[in-house]
């Protein structure tokens, strides 16, 4: 195997500085200190926490503000037949049963769903004219973090471990922390690194278990293994390892697997104390709701996430919600009764984390992103849920190199279908590579014929939202 | 002569000139309207381009964009002039008053254009695409070391000597089974000087059935096989393992490669007599599948789905990305956007499912007999029912049923209800009477003890009576009644659960034409048992159960009446009793068949003889078919499965149409089932006869790719085979031979290896294996780097040496464990504990999985792959995500791999088994520590290694050294 190719296949693996070392003589992709760690252009973010809602969040009940629903509520001014990709023949237009509000220096209008993250509006920049192509959840969620509606593809964090590499060598590059109820849709699928190599995938948490990184330790019931034997093993693995390299000099693969284990040995002492949310003080868990039944288990997640930056994990995806049509944001049967509970499991903890990452001073140089799959129909579906809607949907992006108070892009009157200012995934994914200093058409992976891209072959990096 | 493709490109030539349009038109569109709307700008907005006359007359997404002479129709026209808010062009700025009339005269005077598109070729002069032409061998001895040794020459290089005998015994069990051999297994072979010894043991690995095993990993990959849908609703396919498994022996039978394809693509039609060979048909199934738009997007679902199947069909087999010709033609290759969707055509007429099968030919014929024969006897065919074969069955059956004396013992009502209203009466010898309130619906329930012994069926008497309208035996105004559906349970003495007892026959002895005595168990509430107009007379149906019950110990039977449709039509009288007789015994013959039993042999008509040979056939066929071994399932396609959901009949194929830009918004022509138009050794459109089955379209596919003359699909396959015995393709890419893969390195001996292959070797894997195997060039040594500008030894200087897979890490842990299952075939292991999920895929839990357990310890090749949720420990090793196909594994190192192999149970077990095993044999450490070596790196220890092991197996145990040196590159790395 030549050096180039393998030190392609394995370079993300050793953290960025590692990396960075082993590649300087290859030129590919590699974190530039004049840059601040861009590739191509100086970065504003180095690292992102994804907030992603299951289930497709309803706009028009939440951020987008639709009086026209009102004065049309209950007529049938929809399609008459079932669209492709919807669950059921529309219904009569349906107001939202909710009272919004305009909030903030900028005015933007939230709905009584998200009373704590309307005070942050003025942190905020909203795009508020977001489309899919699909009306279908499994490939909608793809969509959303790959970018194509198929199986297979890298996911955004993905791209970012493959092109960034780590901030940190004690902590994994990409971690996901799905909801305790379960996976989102597509299972492991939105955290796939695809046709990458298996080291970019996200590694998935689970809050709650008692080891924080997969295999982390030995488990219990294994008489041959303890501190003193596993650590004198790495030891003495190394001296073997070593001795069996000088017989094969040219083979850098040899040399970076004897690098690995160092780097788990650093990832066993610090990973702990990172997972650790014990230490943190009394205030702050009471500030992300860890305190409430209703906001604990997103609320533990977000704090997660911002211990997580602290320490150097590159990208955090949280999600709410898992797959399925309950406990998340698929609000088909009522949007009065489905969508409160699950928008108060977040609100708090999502105001919390802005008002800490700000505190910290880490807003400065992290992204933050809360999105979803797909919007929902301003048609009813039975009494007063909503189906699904590809048409427009709401995301919103903070922190590192975003326009504070801003909003972008417009839907109809119904909020059905976008208006102004569209903006596909690919915008979005354009404009996060973007504030990590990478020109998305230039970051590219040949694939089985195709230069393959993050943004496929679209994407305009969203300049109205960056300050 | 090589042929070339024209594909038509829209760029602005100009051919003749026009005034009018040169001067006043064309420089307004190039001002204004080509940023968005030409080639040159590489926009095409909306689909409109706006730099040709087919451009605008073709249109965009709207529709074309110019109607010539009528400018108010013109879309254009009404863009510029900002008439629908919707449709402003230019959208920033509004032309200029004079620029619109100049545009508005040019439509309104019939729109001259004289930019015709230019057309520019592809080029079909291609190394893949080249006709194979048999290359001259640069020299003599083996070929391959020919062609080898010749370019290393040129480059001024050597080959390697040949590895040690245990390096190279080692490299041949992974590459040949996918595991590491034991110290005896290569013992015979270290030992053996004679110089045929090597060819020996490849011969004896290819017998192995593990050889199979471990190639069909390889094809499984290559075609993103999994045991699960993946997507949204990940669910598993529990017949996909069939095709597995069909692999897994045609590589062992090496089957040859041409064959191997028609299999797989179109089984059914080339081989209607191996019925058994319908599993090859799984590849068509193999990839991903999307319920969830299955169900809500099906069009989309149509054409996605024939994607997945056009792209792993094209890319498997010849190494072509044709599915990047799906939103416009291939900008590389010649492979146009109509050639796509030809290739989709090929399988419109098939979906997913799971597909039935015979076992064999044998059985198939048998079952078809049968099946006809009860056709025959439904319609009362004398010619077949009457021939002599049949006979003696006849008469046996005839002699049985006037032998037959079936008693009946009236079941005693303890319990009688009504659901609907109407009054029950008990009346003697348990005879009930229903009067009263006449509901629509009704629901009777009967229980009562029943006699020891057994129960075999049950009659129900359905009996005249005066007080009914018309003597009944119903309650209808006509004496009619409908029995809508019949349900037994069986309580046993002191038993809190009932036992539902199925019923296997229903028969009486009359039934009204349309309202049978089958109609009352078949489920169906609409449908049910009559009798008219054999009103006011008693009738009896019974029902014969499935498995007679032991009723021993005393019990109570519940017989359930439902009577639903139509209305009113309840039994009016009825007496219910049981009989422990041979079921077959107790079933009614309708009393025409009766009539004919009286009868004297000699004196029945050839109806009556007809009527009695069909009862007797038809029964012995119903009990012969439930004797025949039961059809195959394998997850496959058919023509009776769409959208993931089994059809009634079977479909004709959909009309796949021409997409404009990939979008099912812009449907064009339908197209025809066809290949790649760059090829000329079979026609690119199959022209096949409207009147051919949907598997002609699929045949002719599968008869386009394996030619002889398809230069693609041998050189593909034996690239393919050369990866996995070098890591490395002759060519790098194997998916793709196009121009954005890579060129070949030695591309005289990739055609010679495809000749030989296709010519010599008549398409055997084997054949091939021994080939490589047996040169120079696979046996050399992986010495490290001389002085030299090819580091990569892309000219095979050396041999590369090669991290274990997945399944070869694994499996060689089990099998220097000694506890290797050899066991093949069957429905998969599932190695994770599994859980209810939110939805329909379940949550797996693979860390809770029992490695102690009996199926533990089975071949990789046969776990259950979830394609959505994969095994982390596996996938730290690269094993691939199957949502894409895999035609080569990555490498990948980080510290989670390690932490992994150092500390996954999986290894831990691993440890402790081989320990265990060691320490069974000597209770030395010493010796323990030795043998540990040799199994692990097939090597004695040397002092100073000796020395520090021992010191740290004395202070830890043996397992705890096992597991480090489980985790050593020594162990991990094929040299």
């Amino acid at each position: 195997m030549n050096r180039r190719s393998f030190l392609w296949q394995s370079g993300g693996g050793f953290g960025g500085l590692a990396m960075s070392h082993l590649l300087a003589s290859d030129g590919l992709n590699q974190p530039q200190a004049h840059l601040n760690g861009g590739l191509h252009h100086p970065a504003k973010a180095k690292r992102i926490i994804q907030l992603f809602m299951t289930g497709g969040a309803s706009p028009m009940d939440t951020f987008d503000y639709k009086p026209e629903l009102a004065r049309l509520h209950g007529q049938n001014l929809g399609p008459s037949e079932k669209q492709e990709g919807f669950t059921a023949k529309p219904g009569a237009i349906l107001k939202s049963p909710f009272e919004f509000k305009q909030h903030g220096q900028c005015g933007q209008w939230v709905s009584s769903v998200f009373p704590h993250q309307a005070k942050y509006v003025d942190e905020l920049a909203f795009l508020m004219a977001m489309k899919s192509k699909t009306n279908v959840h499994g490939p909608g969620t793809y969509m959303m973090n790959s970018g194509f509606l198929l199986p297979g593809f890298p996911c955004l964090g993905s791209w970012a471990s493959y092109a960034l590499g780590n901030l940190s060598e004690n902590l994994p590059t990409f971690v996901v922390l799905p909801d305790s109820k379960g996976l989102p849709y597509n299972q492991r699928g939105p955290f796939s690194s695809g046709f990458l190599p298996a080291v970019h995938q996200g590694t998935v948490i689970k809050t709650g278990s008692h080891e924080a990184v997969p295999d982390l330790f030995a488990s219990k019931g294994f008489s041959f293994t303890n501190p003193q034997a596993d650590h004198a093993g790495m030891a003495l693995l190394n001296q073997i390892n070593q001795a069996h390299a000088t017989k094969h000099p040219d083979d850098s693969r040899l040399e970076s697997r004897i690098r690995s284990y160092e780097l788990a040995a650093k990832m066993q002492l610090s990973a702990p104390e990172a997972f650790d949310l014990s230490k943190e003080t009394q205030i702050t868990k009471k500030l992300y709701g860890l305190d409430q039944e209703i906001t604990r288990d997103f609320g533990q997640r977000c704090l997660l996430a911002r211990r997580l930056c602290e320490r150097g994990t590159r990208f955090v995806q949280v999600w709410s919600g898992p797959q399925g049509a309950t406990d998340n944001w698929d609000n088909h049967g009522s949007i009065s009764k489905e969508l409160p509970p699950i928008a108060a499991s977040v609100d708090q903890p999502i105001a919390a984390l802005i008002h800490d990452l700000k505190g910290r001073g880490l807003l400065d140089d992290t992204l933050l992103i809360w999105t979803t799959e797909f919007g929902r129909t301003p048609f009813a579906q039975g009494g007063d849920g909503r189906d699904h809607n590809g048409g427009s949907f709401v995301s919103w992006m903070a922190g590192a190199g975003v326009k504070a108070g801003t909003s972008y892009g417009k839907s109809d009157d119904w909020g059905y279908q976008t208006e102004e200012g569209t903006t596909y995934c690919y915008d979005l994914h354009a404009t996060i590579l973007h504030l990590l200093g990478i020109d998305h058409q230039k970051l590219t992976v040949r694939q089985n014929g195709i230069d393959r891209r993050l943004t496929d072959v679209h994407g305009h990096v969203i300049q109205e939202i960056l300050s | 002569m090589i042929s070339r493709l024209f594909v038509l490109v829209f760029l602005p030539l100009i051919v003749r000139a026009d005034e009018f349009f040169l001067t006043k038109v064309e420089p307004i569109l190039r001002e204004r309207c080509y940023q968005c709307h030409s080639h040159e700008f590489n926009k095409i907005k909306g689909g409109l381009s706006l730099d040709s006359r087919s451009g605008w007359s073709h249109g965009g997404d709207s529709g074309p964009a110019i109607v010539p002479n009528s400018p108010e129709e013109s879309l254009l026209i009404k863009a510029i002039n900002y008439q629908d808010p919707d449709y402003e062009m230019p959208p920033k700025e509004k032309l200029s008053g004079e620029e619109i009339l100049i545009l508005t005269e040019w439509v309104k005077k019939g729109a001259s254009d004289p930019r015709v598109s230019q057309i520019k070729t592809i080029d079909t002069d291609w190394w893949s695409l080249r006709p194979l032409k048999a290359p001259i061998v640069p020299r003599s001895g083996h070929p391959i070391d020919a062609f080898i040794e010749h370019s290393l020459e040129e480059a001024g290089l050597k080959p390697s000597p040949s590895a040690q005998s245990t390096t190279l015994v080692r490299r041949l069990f992974v590459t040949l089974h996918g595991y590491l051999p034991r110290p005896e297994e290569i013992h015979d072979f270290v030992n053996n000087t004679s110089p045929d010894a090597f060819k020996n043991l490849i011969d004896q690995l290819l017998k192995s059935p593990r050889y199979g095993e471990r190639w069909a990993r390889h094809w499984l990959d290559t075609i993103h096989f999994a045991d699960s849908h993946g997507c949204e609703h990940d669910v598993k396919r529990p017949h996909a393992w069939r095709f597995r498994d069909y692999v897994i022996d045609r590589l062992n039978a090496d089957v040859s490669w041409d064959r191997f394809i028609r299999e797989q693509i179109a089984a059914d039609y080339f081989y209607p007599s191996q019925p058994e060979l319908i599993a090859g048909l799984g590849y068509l199934a193999a990839g991903p599948l999307e319920l969830s738009r299955a169900g809500t997007a099906p069009l989309t679902f149509d054409y996605l789905d024939r994607d997945d199947m056009v792209t792993q069909t094209m890319a498997s087999f010849t190494s072509t990305t044709a599915n990047c010709a799906r939103c416009h033609s291939h900008k590389f290759d010649p492979i146009t956007q109509e050639d796509y969707y030809c290739l989709q055509a090929v399988f419109a007429g098939v979906g997913k499912g799971d597909i039935e099968f015979e076992r064999s030919n044998e059985v198939m014929t048998q079952r078809q007999e049968l099946e006809e024969l009860i056709d025959a006897a439904a319609r009362l065919d004398t010619k077949i029912l009457l021939q002599e074969k049949y006979r003696a069955t006849v008469d046996q059956w005839i002699e049985n049923q006037i032998q037959k004396e079936v008693t009946w013992q009236t079941l005693t009502p303890e319990i009688f209800l009504a659901s609907g209203g109407t009054n029950l009466t008990l009346e003697k010898d348990g005879v009930i009477f229903a009067g009263g309130h006449l509901a629509d619906q009704e629901t009777y329930t009967v229980s009562g003890q029943v006699p020891p012994k057994k129960i075999s069926a049950v009659r129900l008497e359905v009996l005249k009576d005066e007080r009914n309208p018309k003597g009944g035996p119903g309650r209808a105004g006509n004496g009619n009644l409908h029995l809508s559906e019949v349900e037994l349970q069986w309580f046993e003495h002191g038993s809190a659960t009932s036992l539902p007892l199925k019923i296997s026959q229903a028969s009486a002895d009359f039934d009204q034409e349309g309202w049978t005595s089958a109609q009352a168990i078949d489920g169906d509430l609409q449908s049910g048992w009559a009798i008219f107009p054999r009103i006011n007379e008693s009738h009896q149906i019974i029902f014969e159960l499935e498995t007679p019950i032991d009723t021993s110990k005393g019990g109570r039977l519940v017989v359930t009446l439902k009577q639903q449709h139509p209305p009113k039509h309840l039994i009016g009288r009825f007496r219910i009793s049981t009989t422990q007789a041979n079921a077959e015994a107790a079933r009614l013959l309708s009393s025409e068949a009766q009539q004919a039993l009286k009868e004297a042999p000699l004196k029945r008509s050839q109806h009556q003889n007809t009527l009695l040979a069909s009862l007797a056939l038809k029964q012995h066929a119903q009990k012969s078919l439930r004797l025949l071994p039961s059809k195959e399932v394998v997850y496959g396609v058919s023509s009776s499965w769409s959208h993931a959901k089994k059809l009634p009949t079977p479909q004709a194929p959909k009309t796949v149409h021409f997409l404009r830009r990939g979008s099912i918004d812009h449907p064009m022509h339908p197209v025809e089932p066809g290949a790649l138009s760059a090829l000329n050794h079979f026609p690119a459109r199959f022209a096949l006869d409207p009147q051919e089955s949907e598997a002609a379209r699929r045949a002719a596919l599968a008869n386009w790719i394996a030619h002889p003359q398809n230069p693609l699909t041998w050189r593909s396959i034996v690239n393919r085979v050369w990866q996995y015995h070098f890591g490395r393709g002759l060519c790098e890419t194997p998916n793709d031979f196009g121009r954005m893969g890579s060129l070949p390195s030695h591309p005289e001996l990739l055609d010679w290896l495809a000749i030989w292959f296709r010519d010599e070797a008549k398409g055997s894997l084997k054949d091939l294996h021994r080939l490589i195997l047996t040169s120079k060039t696979w046996q050399q040594a992986s010495v490290p780097t001389p002085n030299t500008n090819d580091t990569d030894n892309q000219l095979l200087w050396r041999m590369n040496s090669q991290r274990i897979d997945a399944e070869t890490l694994r499996d060689s842990v089990l099998h220097l464990a000694n506890r290797l299952d050899f066991t093949m075939g069957g429905p998969g292991i599932e190695q994770f504990q599994k859980s209810k999920g939110p939805q329909a895929t379940p949550v797996l839990d693979y860390r809770s999985f029992d490695w102690n357990s009996p199926e533990a310890a089975r071949r990789s090749i046969y776990r259950v792959v979830w394609r959505g949720i994969p095994d982390p420990f596996m996938e730290a090793f690269d094993f691939p995500d199957l949502g894409i196909l895999a035609p080569k594994r990555g490498f990948s190192v980080s510290a989670l791999q390690s932490l992994s192999l150092f500390n996954n149970e999986f290894i831990l077990h691993g440890s402790q088994w081989i320990a265990r095993e060691l320490q069974l044999k000597s209770s030395n450490l010493t010796t323990q520590v030795d043998q540990l070596v040799e199994l692990i790196w097939l090597r004695q220890a040397s002092t100073d290694e000796q020395r520090a092991l021992s010191k740290y197996a004395q202070e830890f145990g043996l397992a705890a050294l096992c597991r480090v040196l489980l985790n050593s590159n020594e162990f991990l790395f094929i040299q």
